[in-house]
């Protein structure tokens, strides 16, 4: 069984008997969504009414939560064919990491490589990680007999040390602001590489630090809540290509489920996911085509003519934005599990999907653990049916 | 529904080349039909040729490195070209891919667009083969296939390191084969990719893993036992050593050597056989190779022909890439160690014909085609992307099939390349019949396909319609139509109607024991489950895809 509410996707044999924080709240979320219960039937006027306001719109975003790659195929095909622009909600923290790789490149590693492989790990960030992936430490933990260091690197709490701790790791913390750890590791680097001969002077972590056989340096991009965080990102994927001219070090770049969209967008159009469809030709921009700067721009005709299509499929209730936020007079179509006019189907819950492990390595097929609701249909059946006309 | 053609000359290297009737009964090629059988459709095809869907066995299609090199490199994708209008009033046939490495969508409709219709993903690493498969089902017209990726994989190396029987390697390779639904074992730089991970730097055939002890020799020779006992179609499909070094004809040797007179398929061979002579300690050693595989039925090679322009380079060979890095155009790369299985290096490349050894590596590269005698022990590739993108093919046909175009080229390469290669004395040209046994029957031979590759009655109605032209880059640069599965998909570049795509699997029984020990393996070493990486049969099938066993 593979666990689909965060991107470790955990297939422990005990998920069962012991939920993490995340599972556990996020298994409280799909009751209270099965509770509703909505329309059995496919509502055909609602249909038209929707296929009506997306033929009539002069302005057209897709967004969402999408972590399928079904849902993600058909949501880049129905933007593609309405023409419209496309980006997921959670988009803005992928692109922390898509524009830095853009611009510099990426030395990277897999999750089981660095569990197997790597010697140090720096884990840059604060409890937000575990708050999201809380088996994080547990599965990057090998069953080697030798305890191999984790460097914490960020604002760490006594209880994230301790998680880190019984998971089998040597854990070293220094609190540092963020955007200073850059700085810092080209600034050790510098000072290591020019004092070899006393490192054992310097203590036990700089000599580890500097005799590591593999480096690998972990952080979450939904954690980086730094200003212009895909610069920091690229400081830090420049200070792991220049440590690797002598030894082995590389970037665990930890994303969401949206991993799932990016990787998909990518596939079929060339594109990762901030797009606007011209003629069906897709455009790229990933500053002009994200859905913020959808929201944010009034239109200067027709105000009716915006159309936000909203696709939900996780189990998450919250919504990621805010109605007082939309232009006024869009329409907007839910194609989410709470949607009275297109209930969803929860993926990897109630039907299966293929998710995208957050390293992007790994794509798993999610088998569905309870029965569908009946009257919830998939995204991707939501997302056909109203592209038919 | 059954098509009659009719007045074309059939061309398939098996029967003699002619004017004949062909028949699409169904998805079947049939070369005559039951008395009173309903005709729906006829085509008078006088002054064209048919012949069967082209088959593309080293093409990278679809997985993590692919898609890593679309999100690397959104800056080479041009959808408006700046020359197409001039080109497009010189040469209409011509049309670039909007990117080195395109989308899904356009991938299989420019493959279609050029008579390709079944395509081979060379280099699928095991833990991302169910996304490999997802993106070639993403790929409309396109048959297709995945290499598995062995020979870095830490267990394996760990067991052939402690001297595991042979028998327990086979079962594993078994196992992983069909686990992750591929019809062929691929090899990348046996060792050296894992090696590198342990910031070993270089390692040829018989250098030692520094962390394992154990040689590339070793790998190659127990995959390729294992591929033998397997009986697995196509041979062992291997990516040398020392990739693009000078002088590493003697590693691609020591490779064939390696495996002991079993079969063996070199990939891209071009980058595998430099000399160390020549004016910049860089010479071509395509005779070498070429004498070897002439002498050698167990012996094959596709070539992986340069193009001048720009592309992008992406590997499983995390080594070389590495060690390429700072000859990235533009200036950016990306490197992985994946899932103690491989890695993967993209890396921007332009080639350049006043370079001399960039100008070298075409003339080798046309060297290996030229040399060898049998079409079908030399297929041709460009290993798309990584020596020109695949949409190059019928520019290389004309360079093989007219020896002033090829050296209205070669004049324009480098001095040096020009005093020291010995392509002009290579005065062969490729007739049709060769070209066509080199891209359909012999890549359909050497995997196994046993129903395609041919015109033969009962082959696949796979076809493709050319109208004849005496300019071969433009007559396979736009078929005048392409038959998938007996139906009339493309027409005068017009794309008619969807196909029923189908993956190719090697069927391989897999052992309980196996089977239950790597369950433990996985959990201990990778920290999951087999269930989260096995690709189960019924995930390739739906309404428009099936499942074919080679």
């Amino acid at each position: 069984m593979i666990c689909p509410f965060c991107s470790l996707l955990c297939d422990a044999d005990d998920l069962n008997q012991v939920c993490c924080r995340r599972r556990e709240s996020s298994l409280v979320e799909v009751t209270k969504m099965r509770s509703w219960h909505g329309s059995s039937i496919l509502d055909s006027e609602s249909v038209s009414n929707a296929i009506n306001a997306l033929r009539s719109a002069t302005r057209i975003l897709v967004t969402g939560r999408i972590s399928s790659v079904q849902t993600a195929r058909a949501a880049v095909a129905f933007a593609a064919k309405y023409n419209a622009t496309i980006d997921c909600a959670e988009g803005g923290h992928a692109f922390k990491n898509i524009l830095a790789i853009q611009r510099s490149g990426l030395n990277s590693v897999s999750l089981a490589e660095a569990r197997d492989h790597s010697d140090v790990l720096i884990v840059v960030g604060d409890d937000q990680l575990l708050a999201k992936v809380p088996r994080i430490p547990s599965a990057l933990a090998n069953e080697k007999s030798v305890k191999h260091t984790v460097l914490l690197l960020g604002d760490f709490s006594e209880a994230s040390m301790s998680i880190w701790r019984e998971a089998g790791f040597d854990v070293w913390f220094v609190p540092c602001e963020m955007n200073a750890v850059p700085t810092a590791l080209a600034q050790w680097s510098r000072w290591s590489d020019s004092n070899r001969d006393s490192l054992s002077a310097a203590g036990p972590l700089f000599e580890k630090l500097a005799q590591a056989r593999y480096t690998t340096v972990l952080w979450s991009a939904e954690n980086l809540q730094i200003e212009n965080a895909d610069l920091w990102v690229e400081r830090m994927l420049q200070w792991i290509a220049t440590r690797n001219e002598n030894t082995r070090c590389a970037a665990l770049a930890w994303s969401s489920l949206d991993g799932t969209f990016q990787q998909v967008c990518t596939w079929l159009t060339g594109f990762p996911g901030r797009i606007a469809f011209l003629a069906r030709t897709p455009e790229y921009d990933p500053c002009r085509f994200s859905y913020q700067e959808w929201l944010a721009k009034k239109p200067t005709t027709d105000k009716r003519k915006s159309v936000l299509v909203v696709i939900d499929e996780t189990a998450s209730a919250t919504p990621f934005f805010k109605v007082s936020d939309l232009p006024t007079d869009t329409q907007v179509i839910e194609v989410t599990a709470n949607s009275k006019t297109f209930p969803t189907a929860i993926a990897g819950v109630e039907i299966a999907a293929d998710i995208f492990r957050a390293d992007q390595t790994l794509l798993a097929r999610v088998e569905p653990s309870i029965e569908p609701r009946s009257y919830a249909k998939s995204a991707p059946h939501w997302l056909e049916a109203l592209s038919r006309w | 529904m059954v098509t009659r053609l009719y007045g074309a000359v059939c061309i398939d290297g098996v029967r003699k080349t002619e004017v004949r009737d062909l028949f699409l009964e169904g998805e079947m090629i049939r070369s005559e039909l039951a008395t009173r059988t309903r005709i729906d459709s006829e085509y008078k095809l006088d002054n064209h040729i048919v012949v069967s869907g082209g088959i593309d066995l080293h093409t990278h299609i679809g997985g993590g490195k692919v898609n890593i090199a679309r999100l690397l490199l959104p800056d080479l994708v041009n959808h408006r070209n700046p020359n197409s209008d001039r080109m497009a009033a010189e040469q209409p046939w011509l049309k670039p891919l909007s990117s080195p490495v395109p989308g899904t969508w356009e991938t299989g409709r420019r493959y279609l667009e050029i008579g390709y219709t079944a395509c081979f993903e060379p280099a699928l690493l095991p833990a991302n083969a169910r996304h490999s498969h997802a993106e070639m089902a993403d790929t409309p017209w396109l048959d297709t296939g995945g290499y598995l990726l062995l020979g870095n994989d830490r267990l394996l190396l760990e067991w052939i390191r402690d001297g595991v029987p042979q028998e327990q390697i086979n079962a594993y390779v078994g196992w992983m084969v069909h686990a992750h639904q591929c019809c062929a074992v691929k090899v990348v730089n046996a060792g050296g990719i894992d090696a590198f991970k342990f910031n070993q730097r270089h390692l040829s055939v018989d250098d030692s893993h520094v962390h394992l002890g154990i040689t590339p020799r070793q790998i190659l020779n127990a995959l390729s036992q294992a591929v033998d006992s397997l009986q697995l179609a196509h041979p062992l499909h291997v990516h040398c050593s020392n990739l693009g070094l000078a002088g590493n004809i003697a590693a691609t040797m020591a490779t064939i050597d390696a495996v002991e007179g079993r079969r063996l398929h070199l990939t891209h061979a071009q980058f595998h056989c430099y000399g160390k002579d020549g004016p910049h300690g860089y010479s071509s050693a395509a005779r070498e190779l070429a004498d070897r595989v002439n002498a050698d039925p167990n012996l094959s090679i596709d070539v992986g022909q340069v193009q001048f322009g720009q592309t992008v380079t992406l590997s499983g060979d995390t080594m070389h890439q590495f060690a390429n890095r700072k000859l990235a155009r533009p200036r950016k790369a990306i490197f992985q160690d994946l899932e103690c299985q491989a890695g993967c290096g993209v890396l921007p490349f332009r080639y350049r014909q006043d370079q001399y050894v960039h100008g070298l590596l075409w003339s080798i590269g046309l060297e290996l085609f030229l040399r060898i005698e049998d079409p079908q022990h030399v297929f041709l590739t460009t290993d798309h992307p990584n020596g020109a993108p695949f949409t190059s093919y019928p520019h290389l046909i004309r360079l093989l099939m007219d020896y002033d175009y090829r050296m209205s080229i070669f004049s324009r390469l480098h001095p040096d390349v020009q005093k020291s290669s010995p392509l002009p004395s290579l005065t062969r040209e490729y007739s049709l019949e060769e070209i066509i046994k080199m891209t359909r029957l012999g890549p359909a031979k050497a995997l196994g396909l046993n129903n395609r590759g041919s015109l033969c009655d009962g082959k696949l109605a796979d076809i493709v319609v050319y109208e004849s032209c005496e300019n071969p880059e433009q007559m396979f640069s736009q078929p005048k139509m392409v038959f998938r599965r007996g139906q009339l998909v493309y027409r005068d570049g017009v794309f008619l109607a969807d196909s029923i795509k189908s993956t190719i699997v090697s069927s391989v029984e897999i052992e309980p024991q196996m089977d239950a020990m790597l369950k433990k393996i996985w959990r201990t070493r990778y920290g999951y489950s087999t269930e989260m990486i096995s690709v189960r049969t019924g995930e390739l099938q739906s309404e428009r895809r099936i499942v074919e066993e080679n």
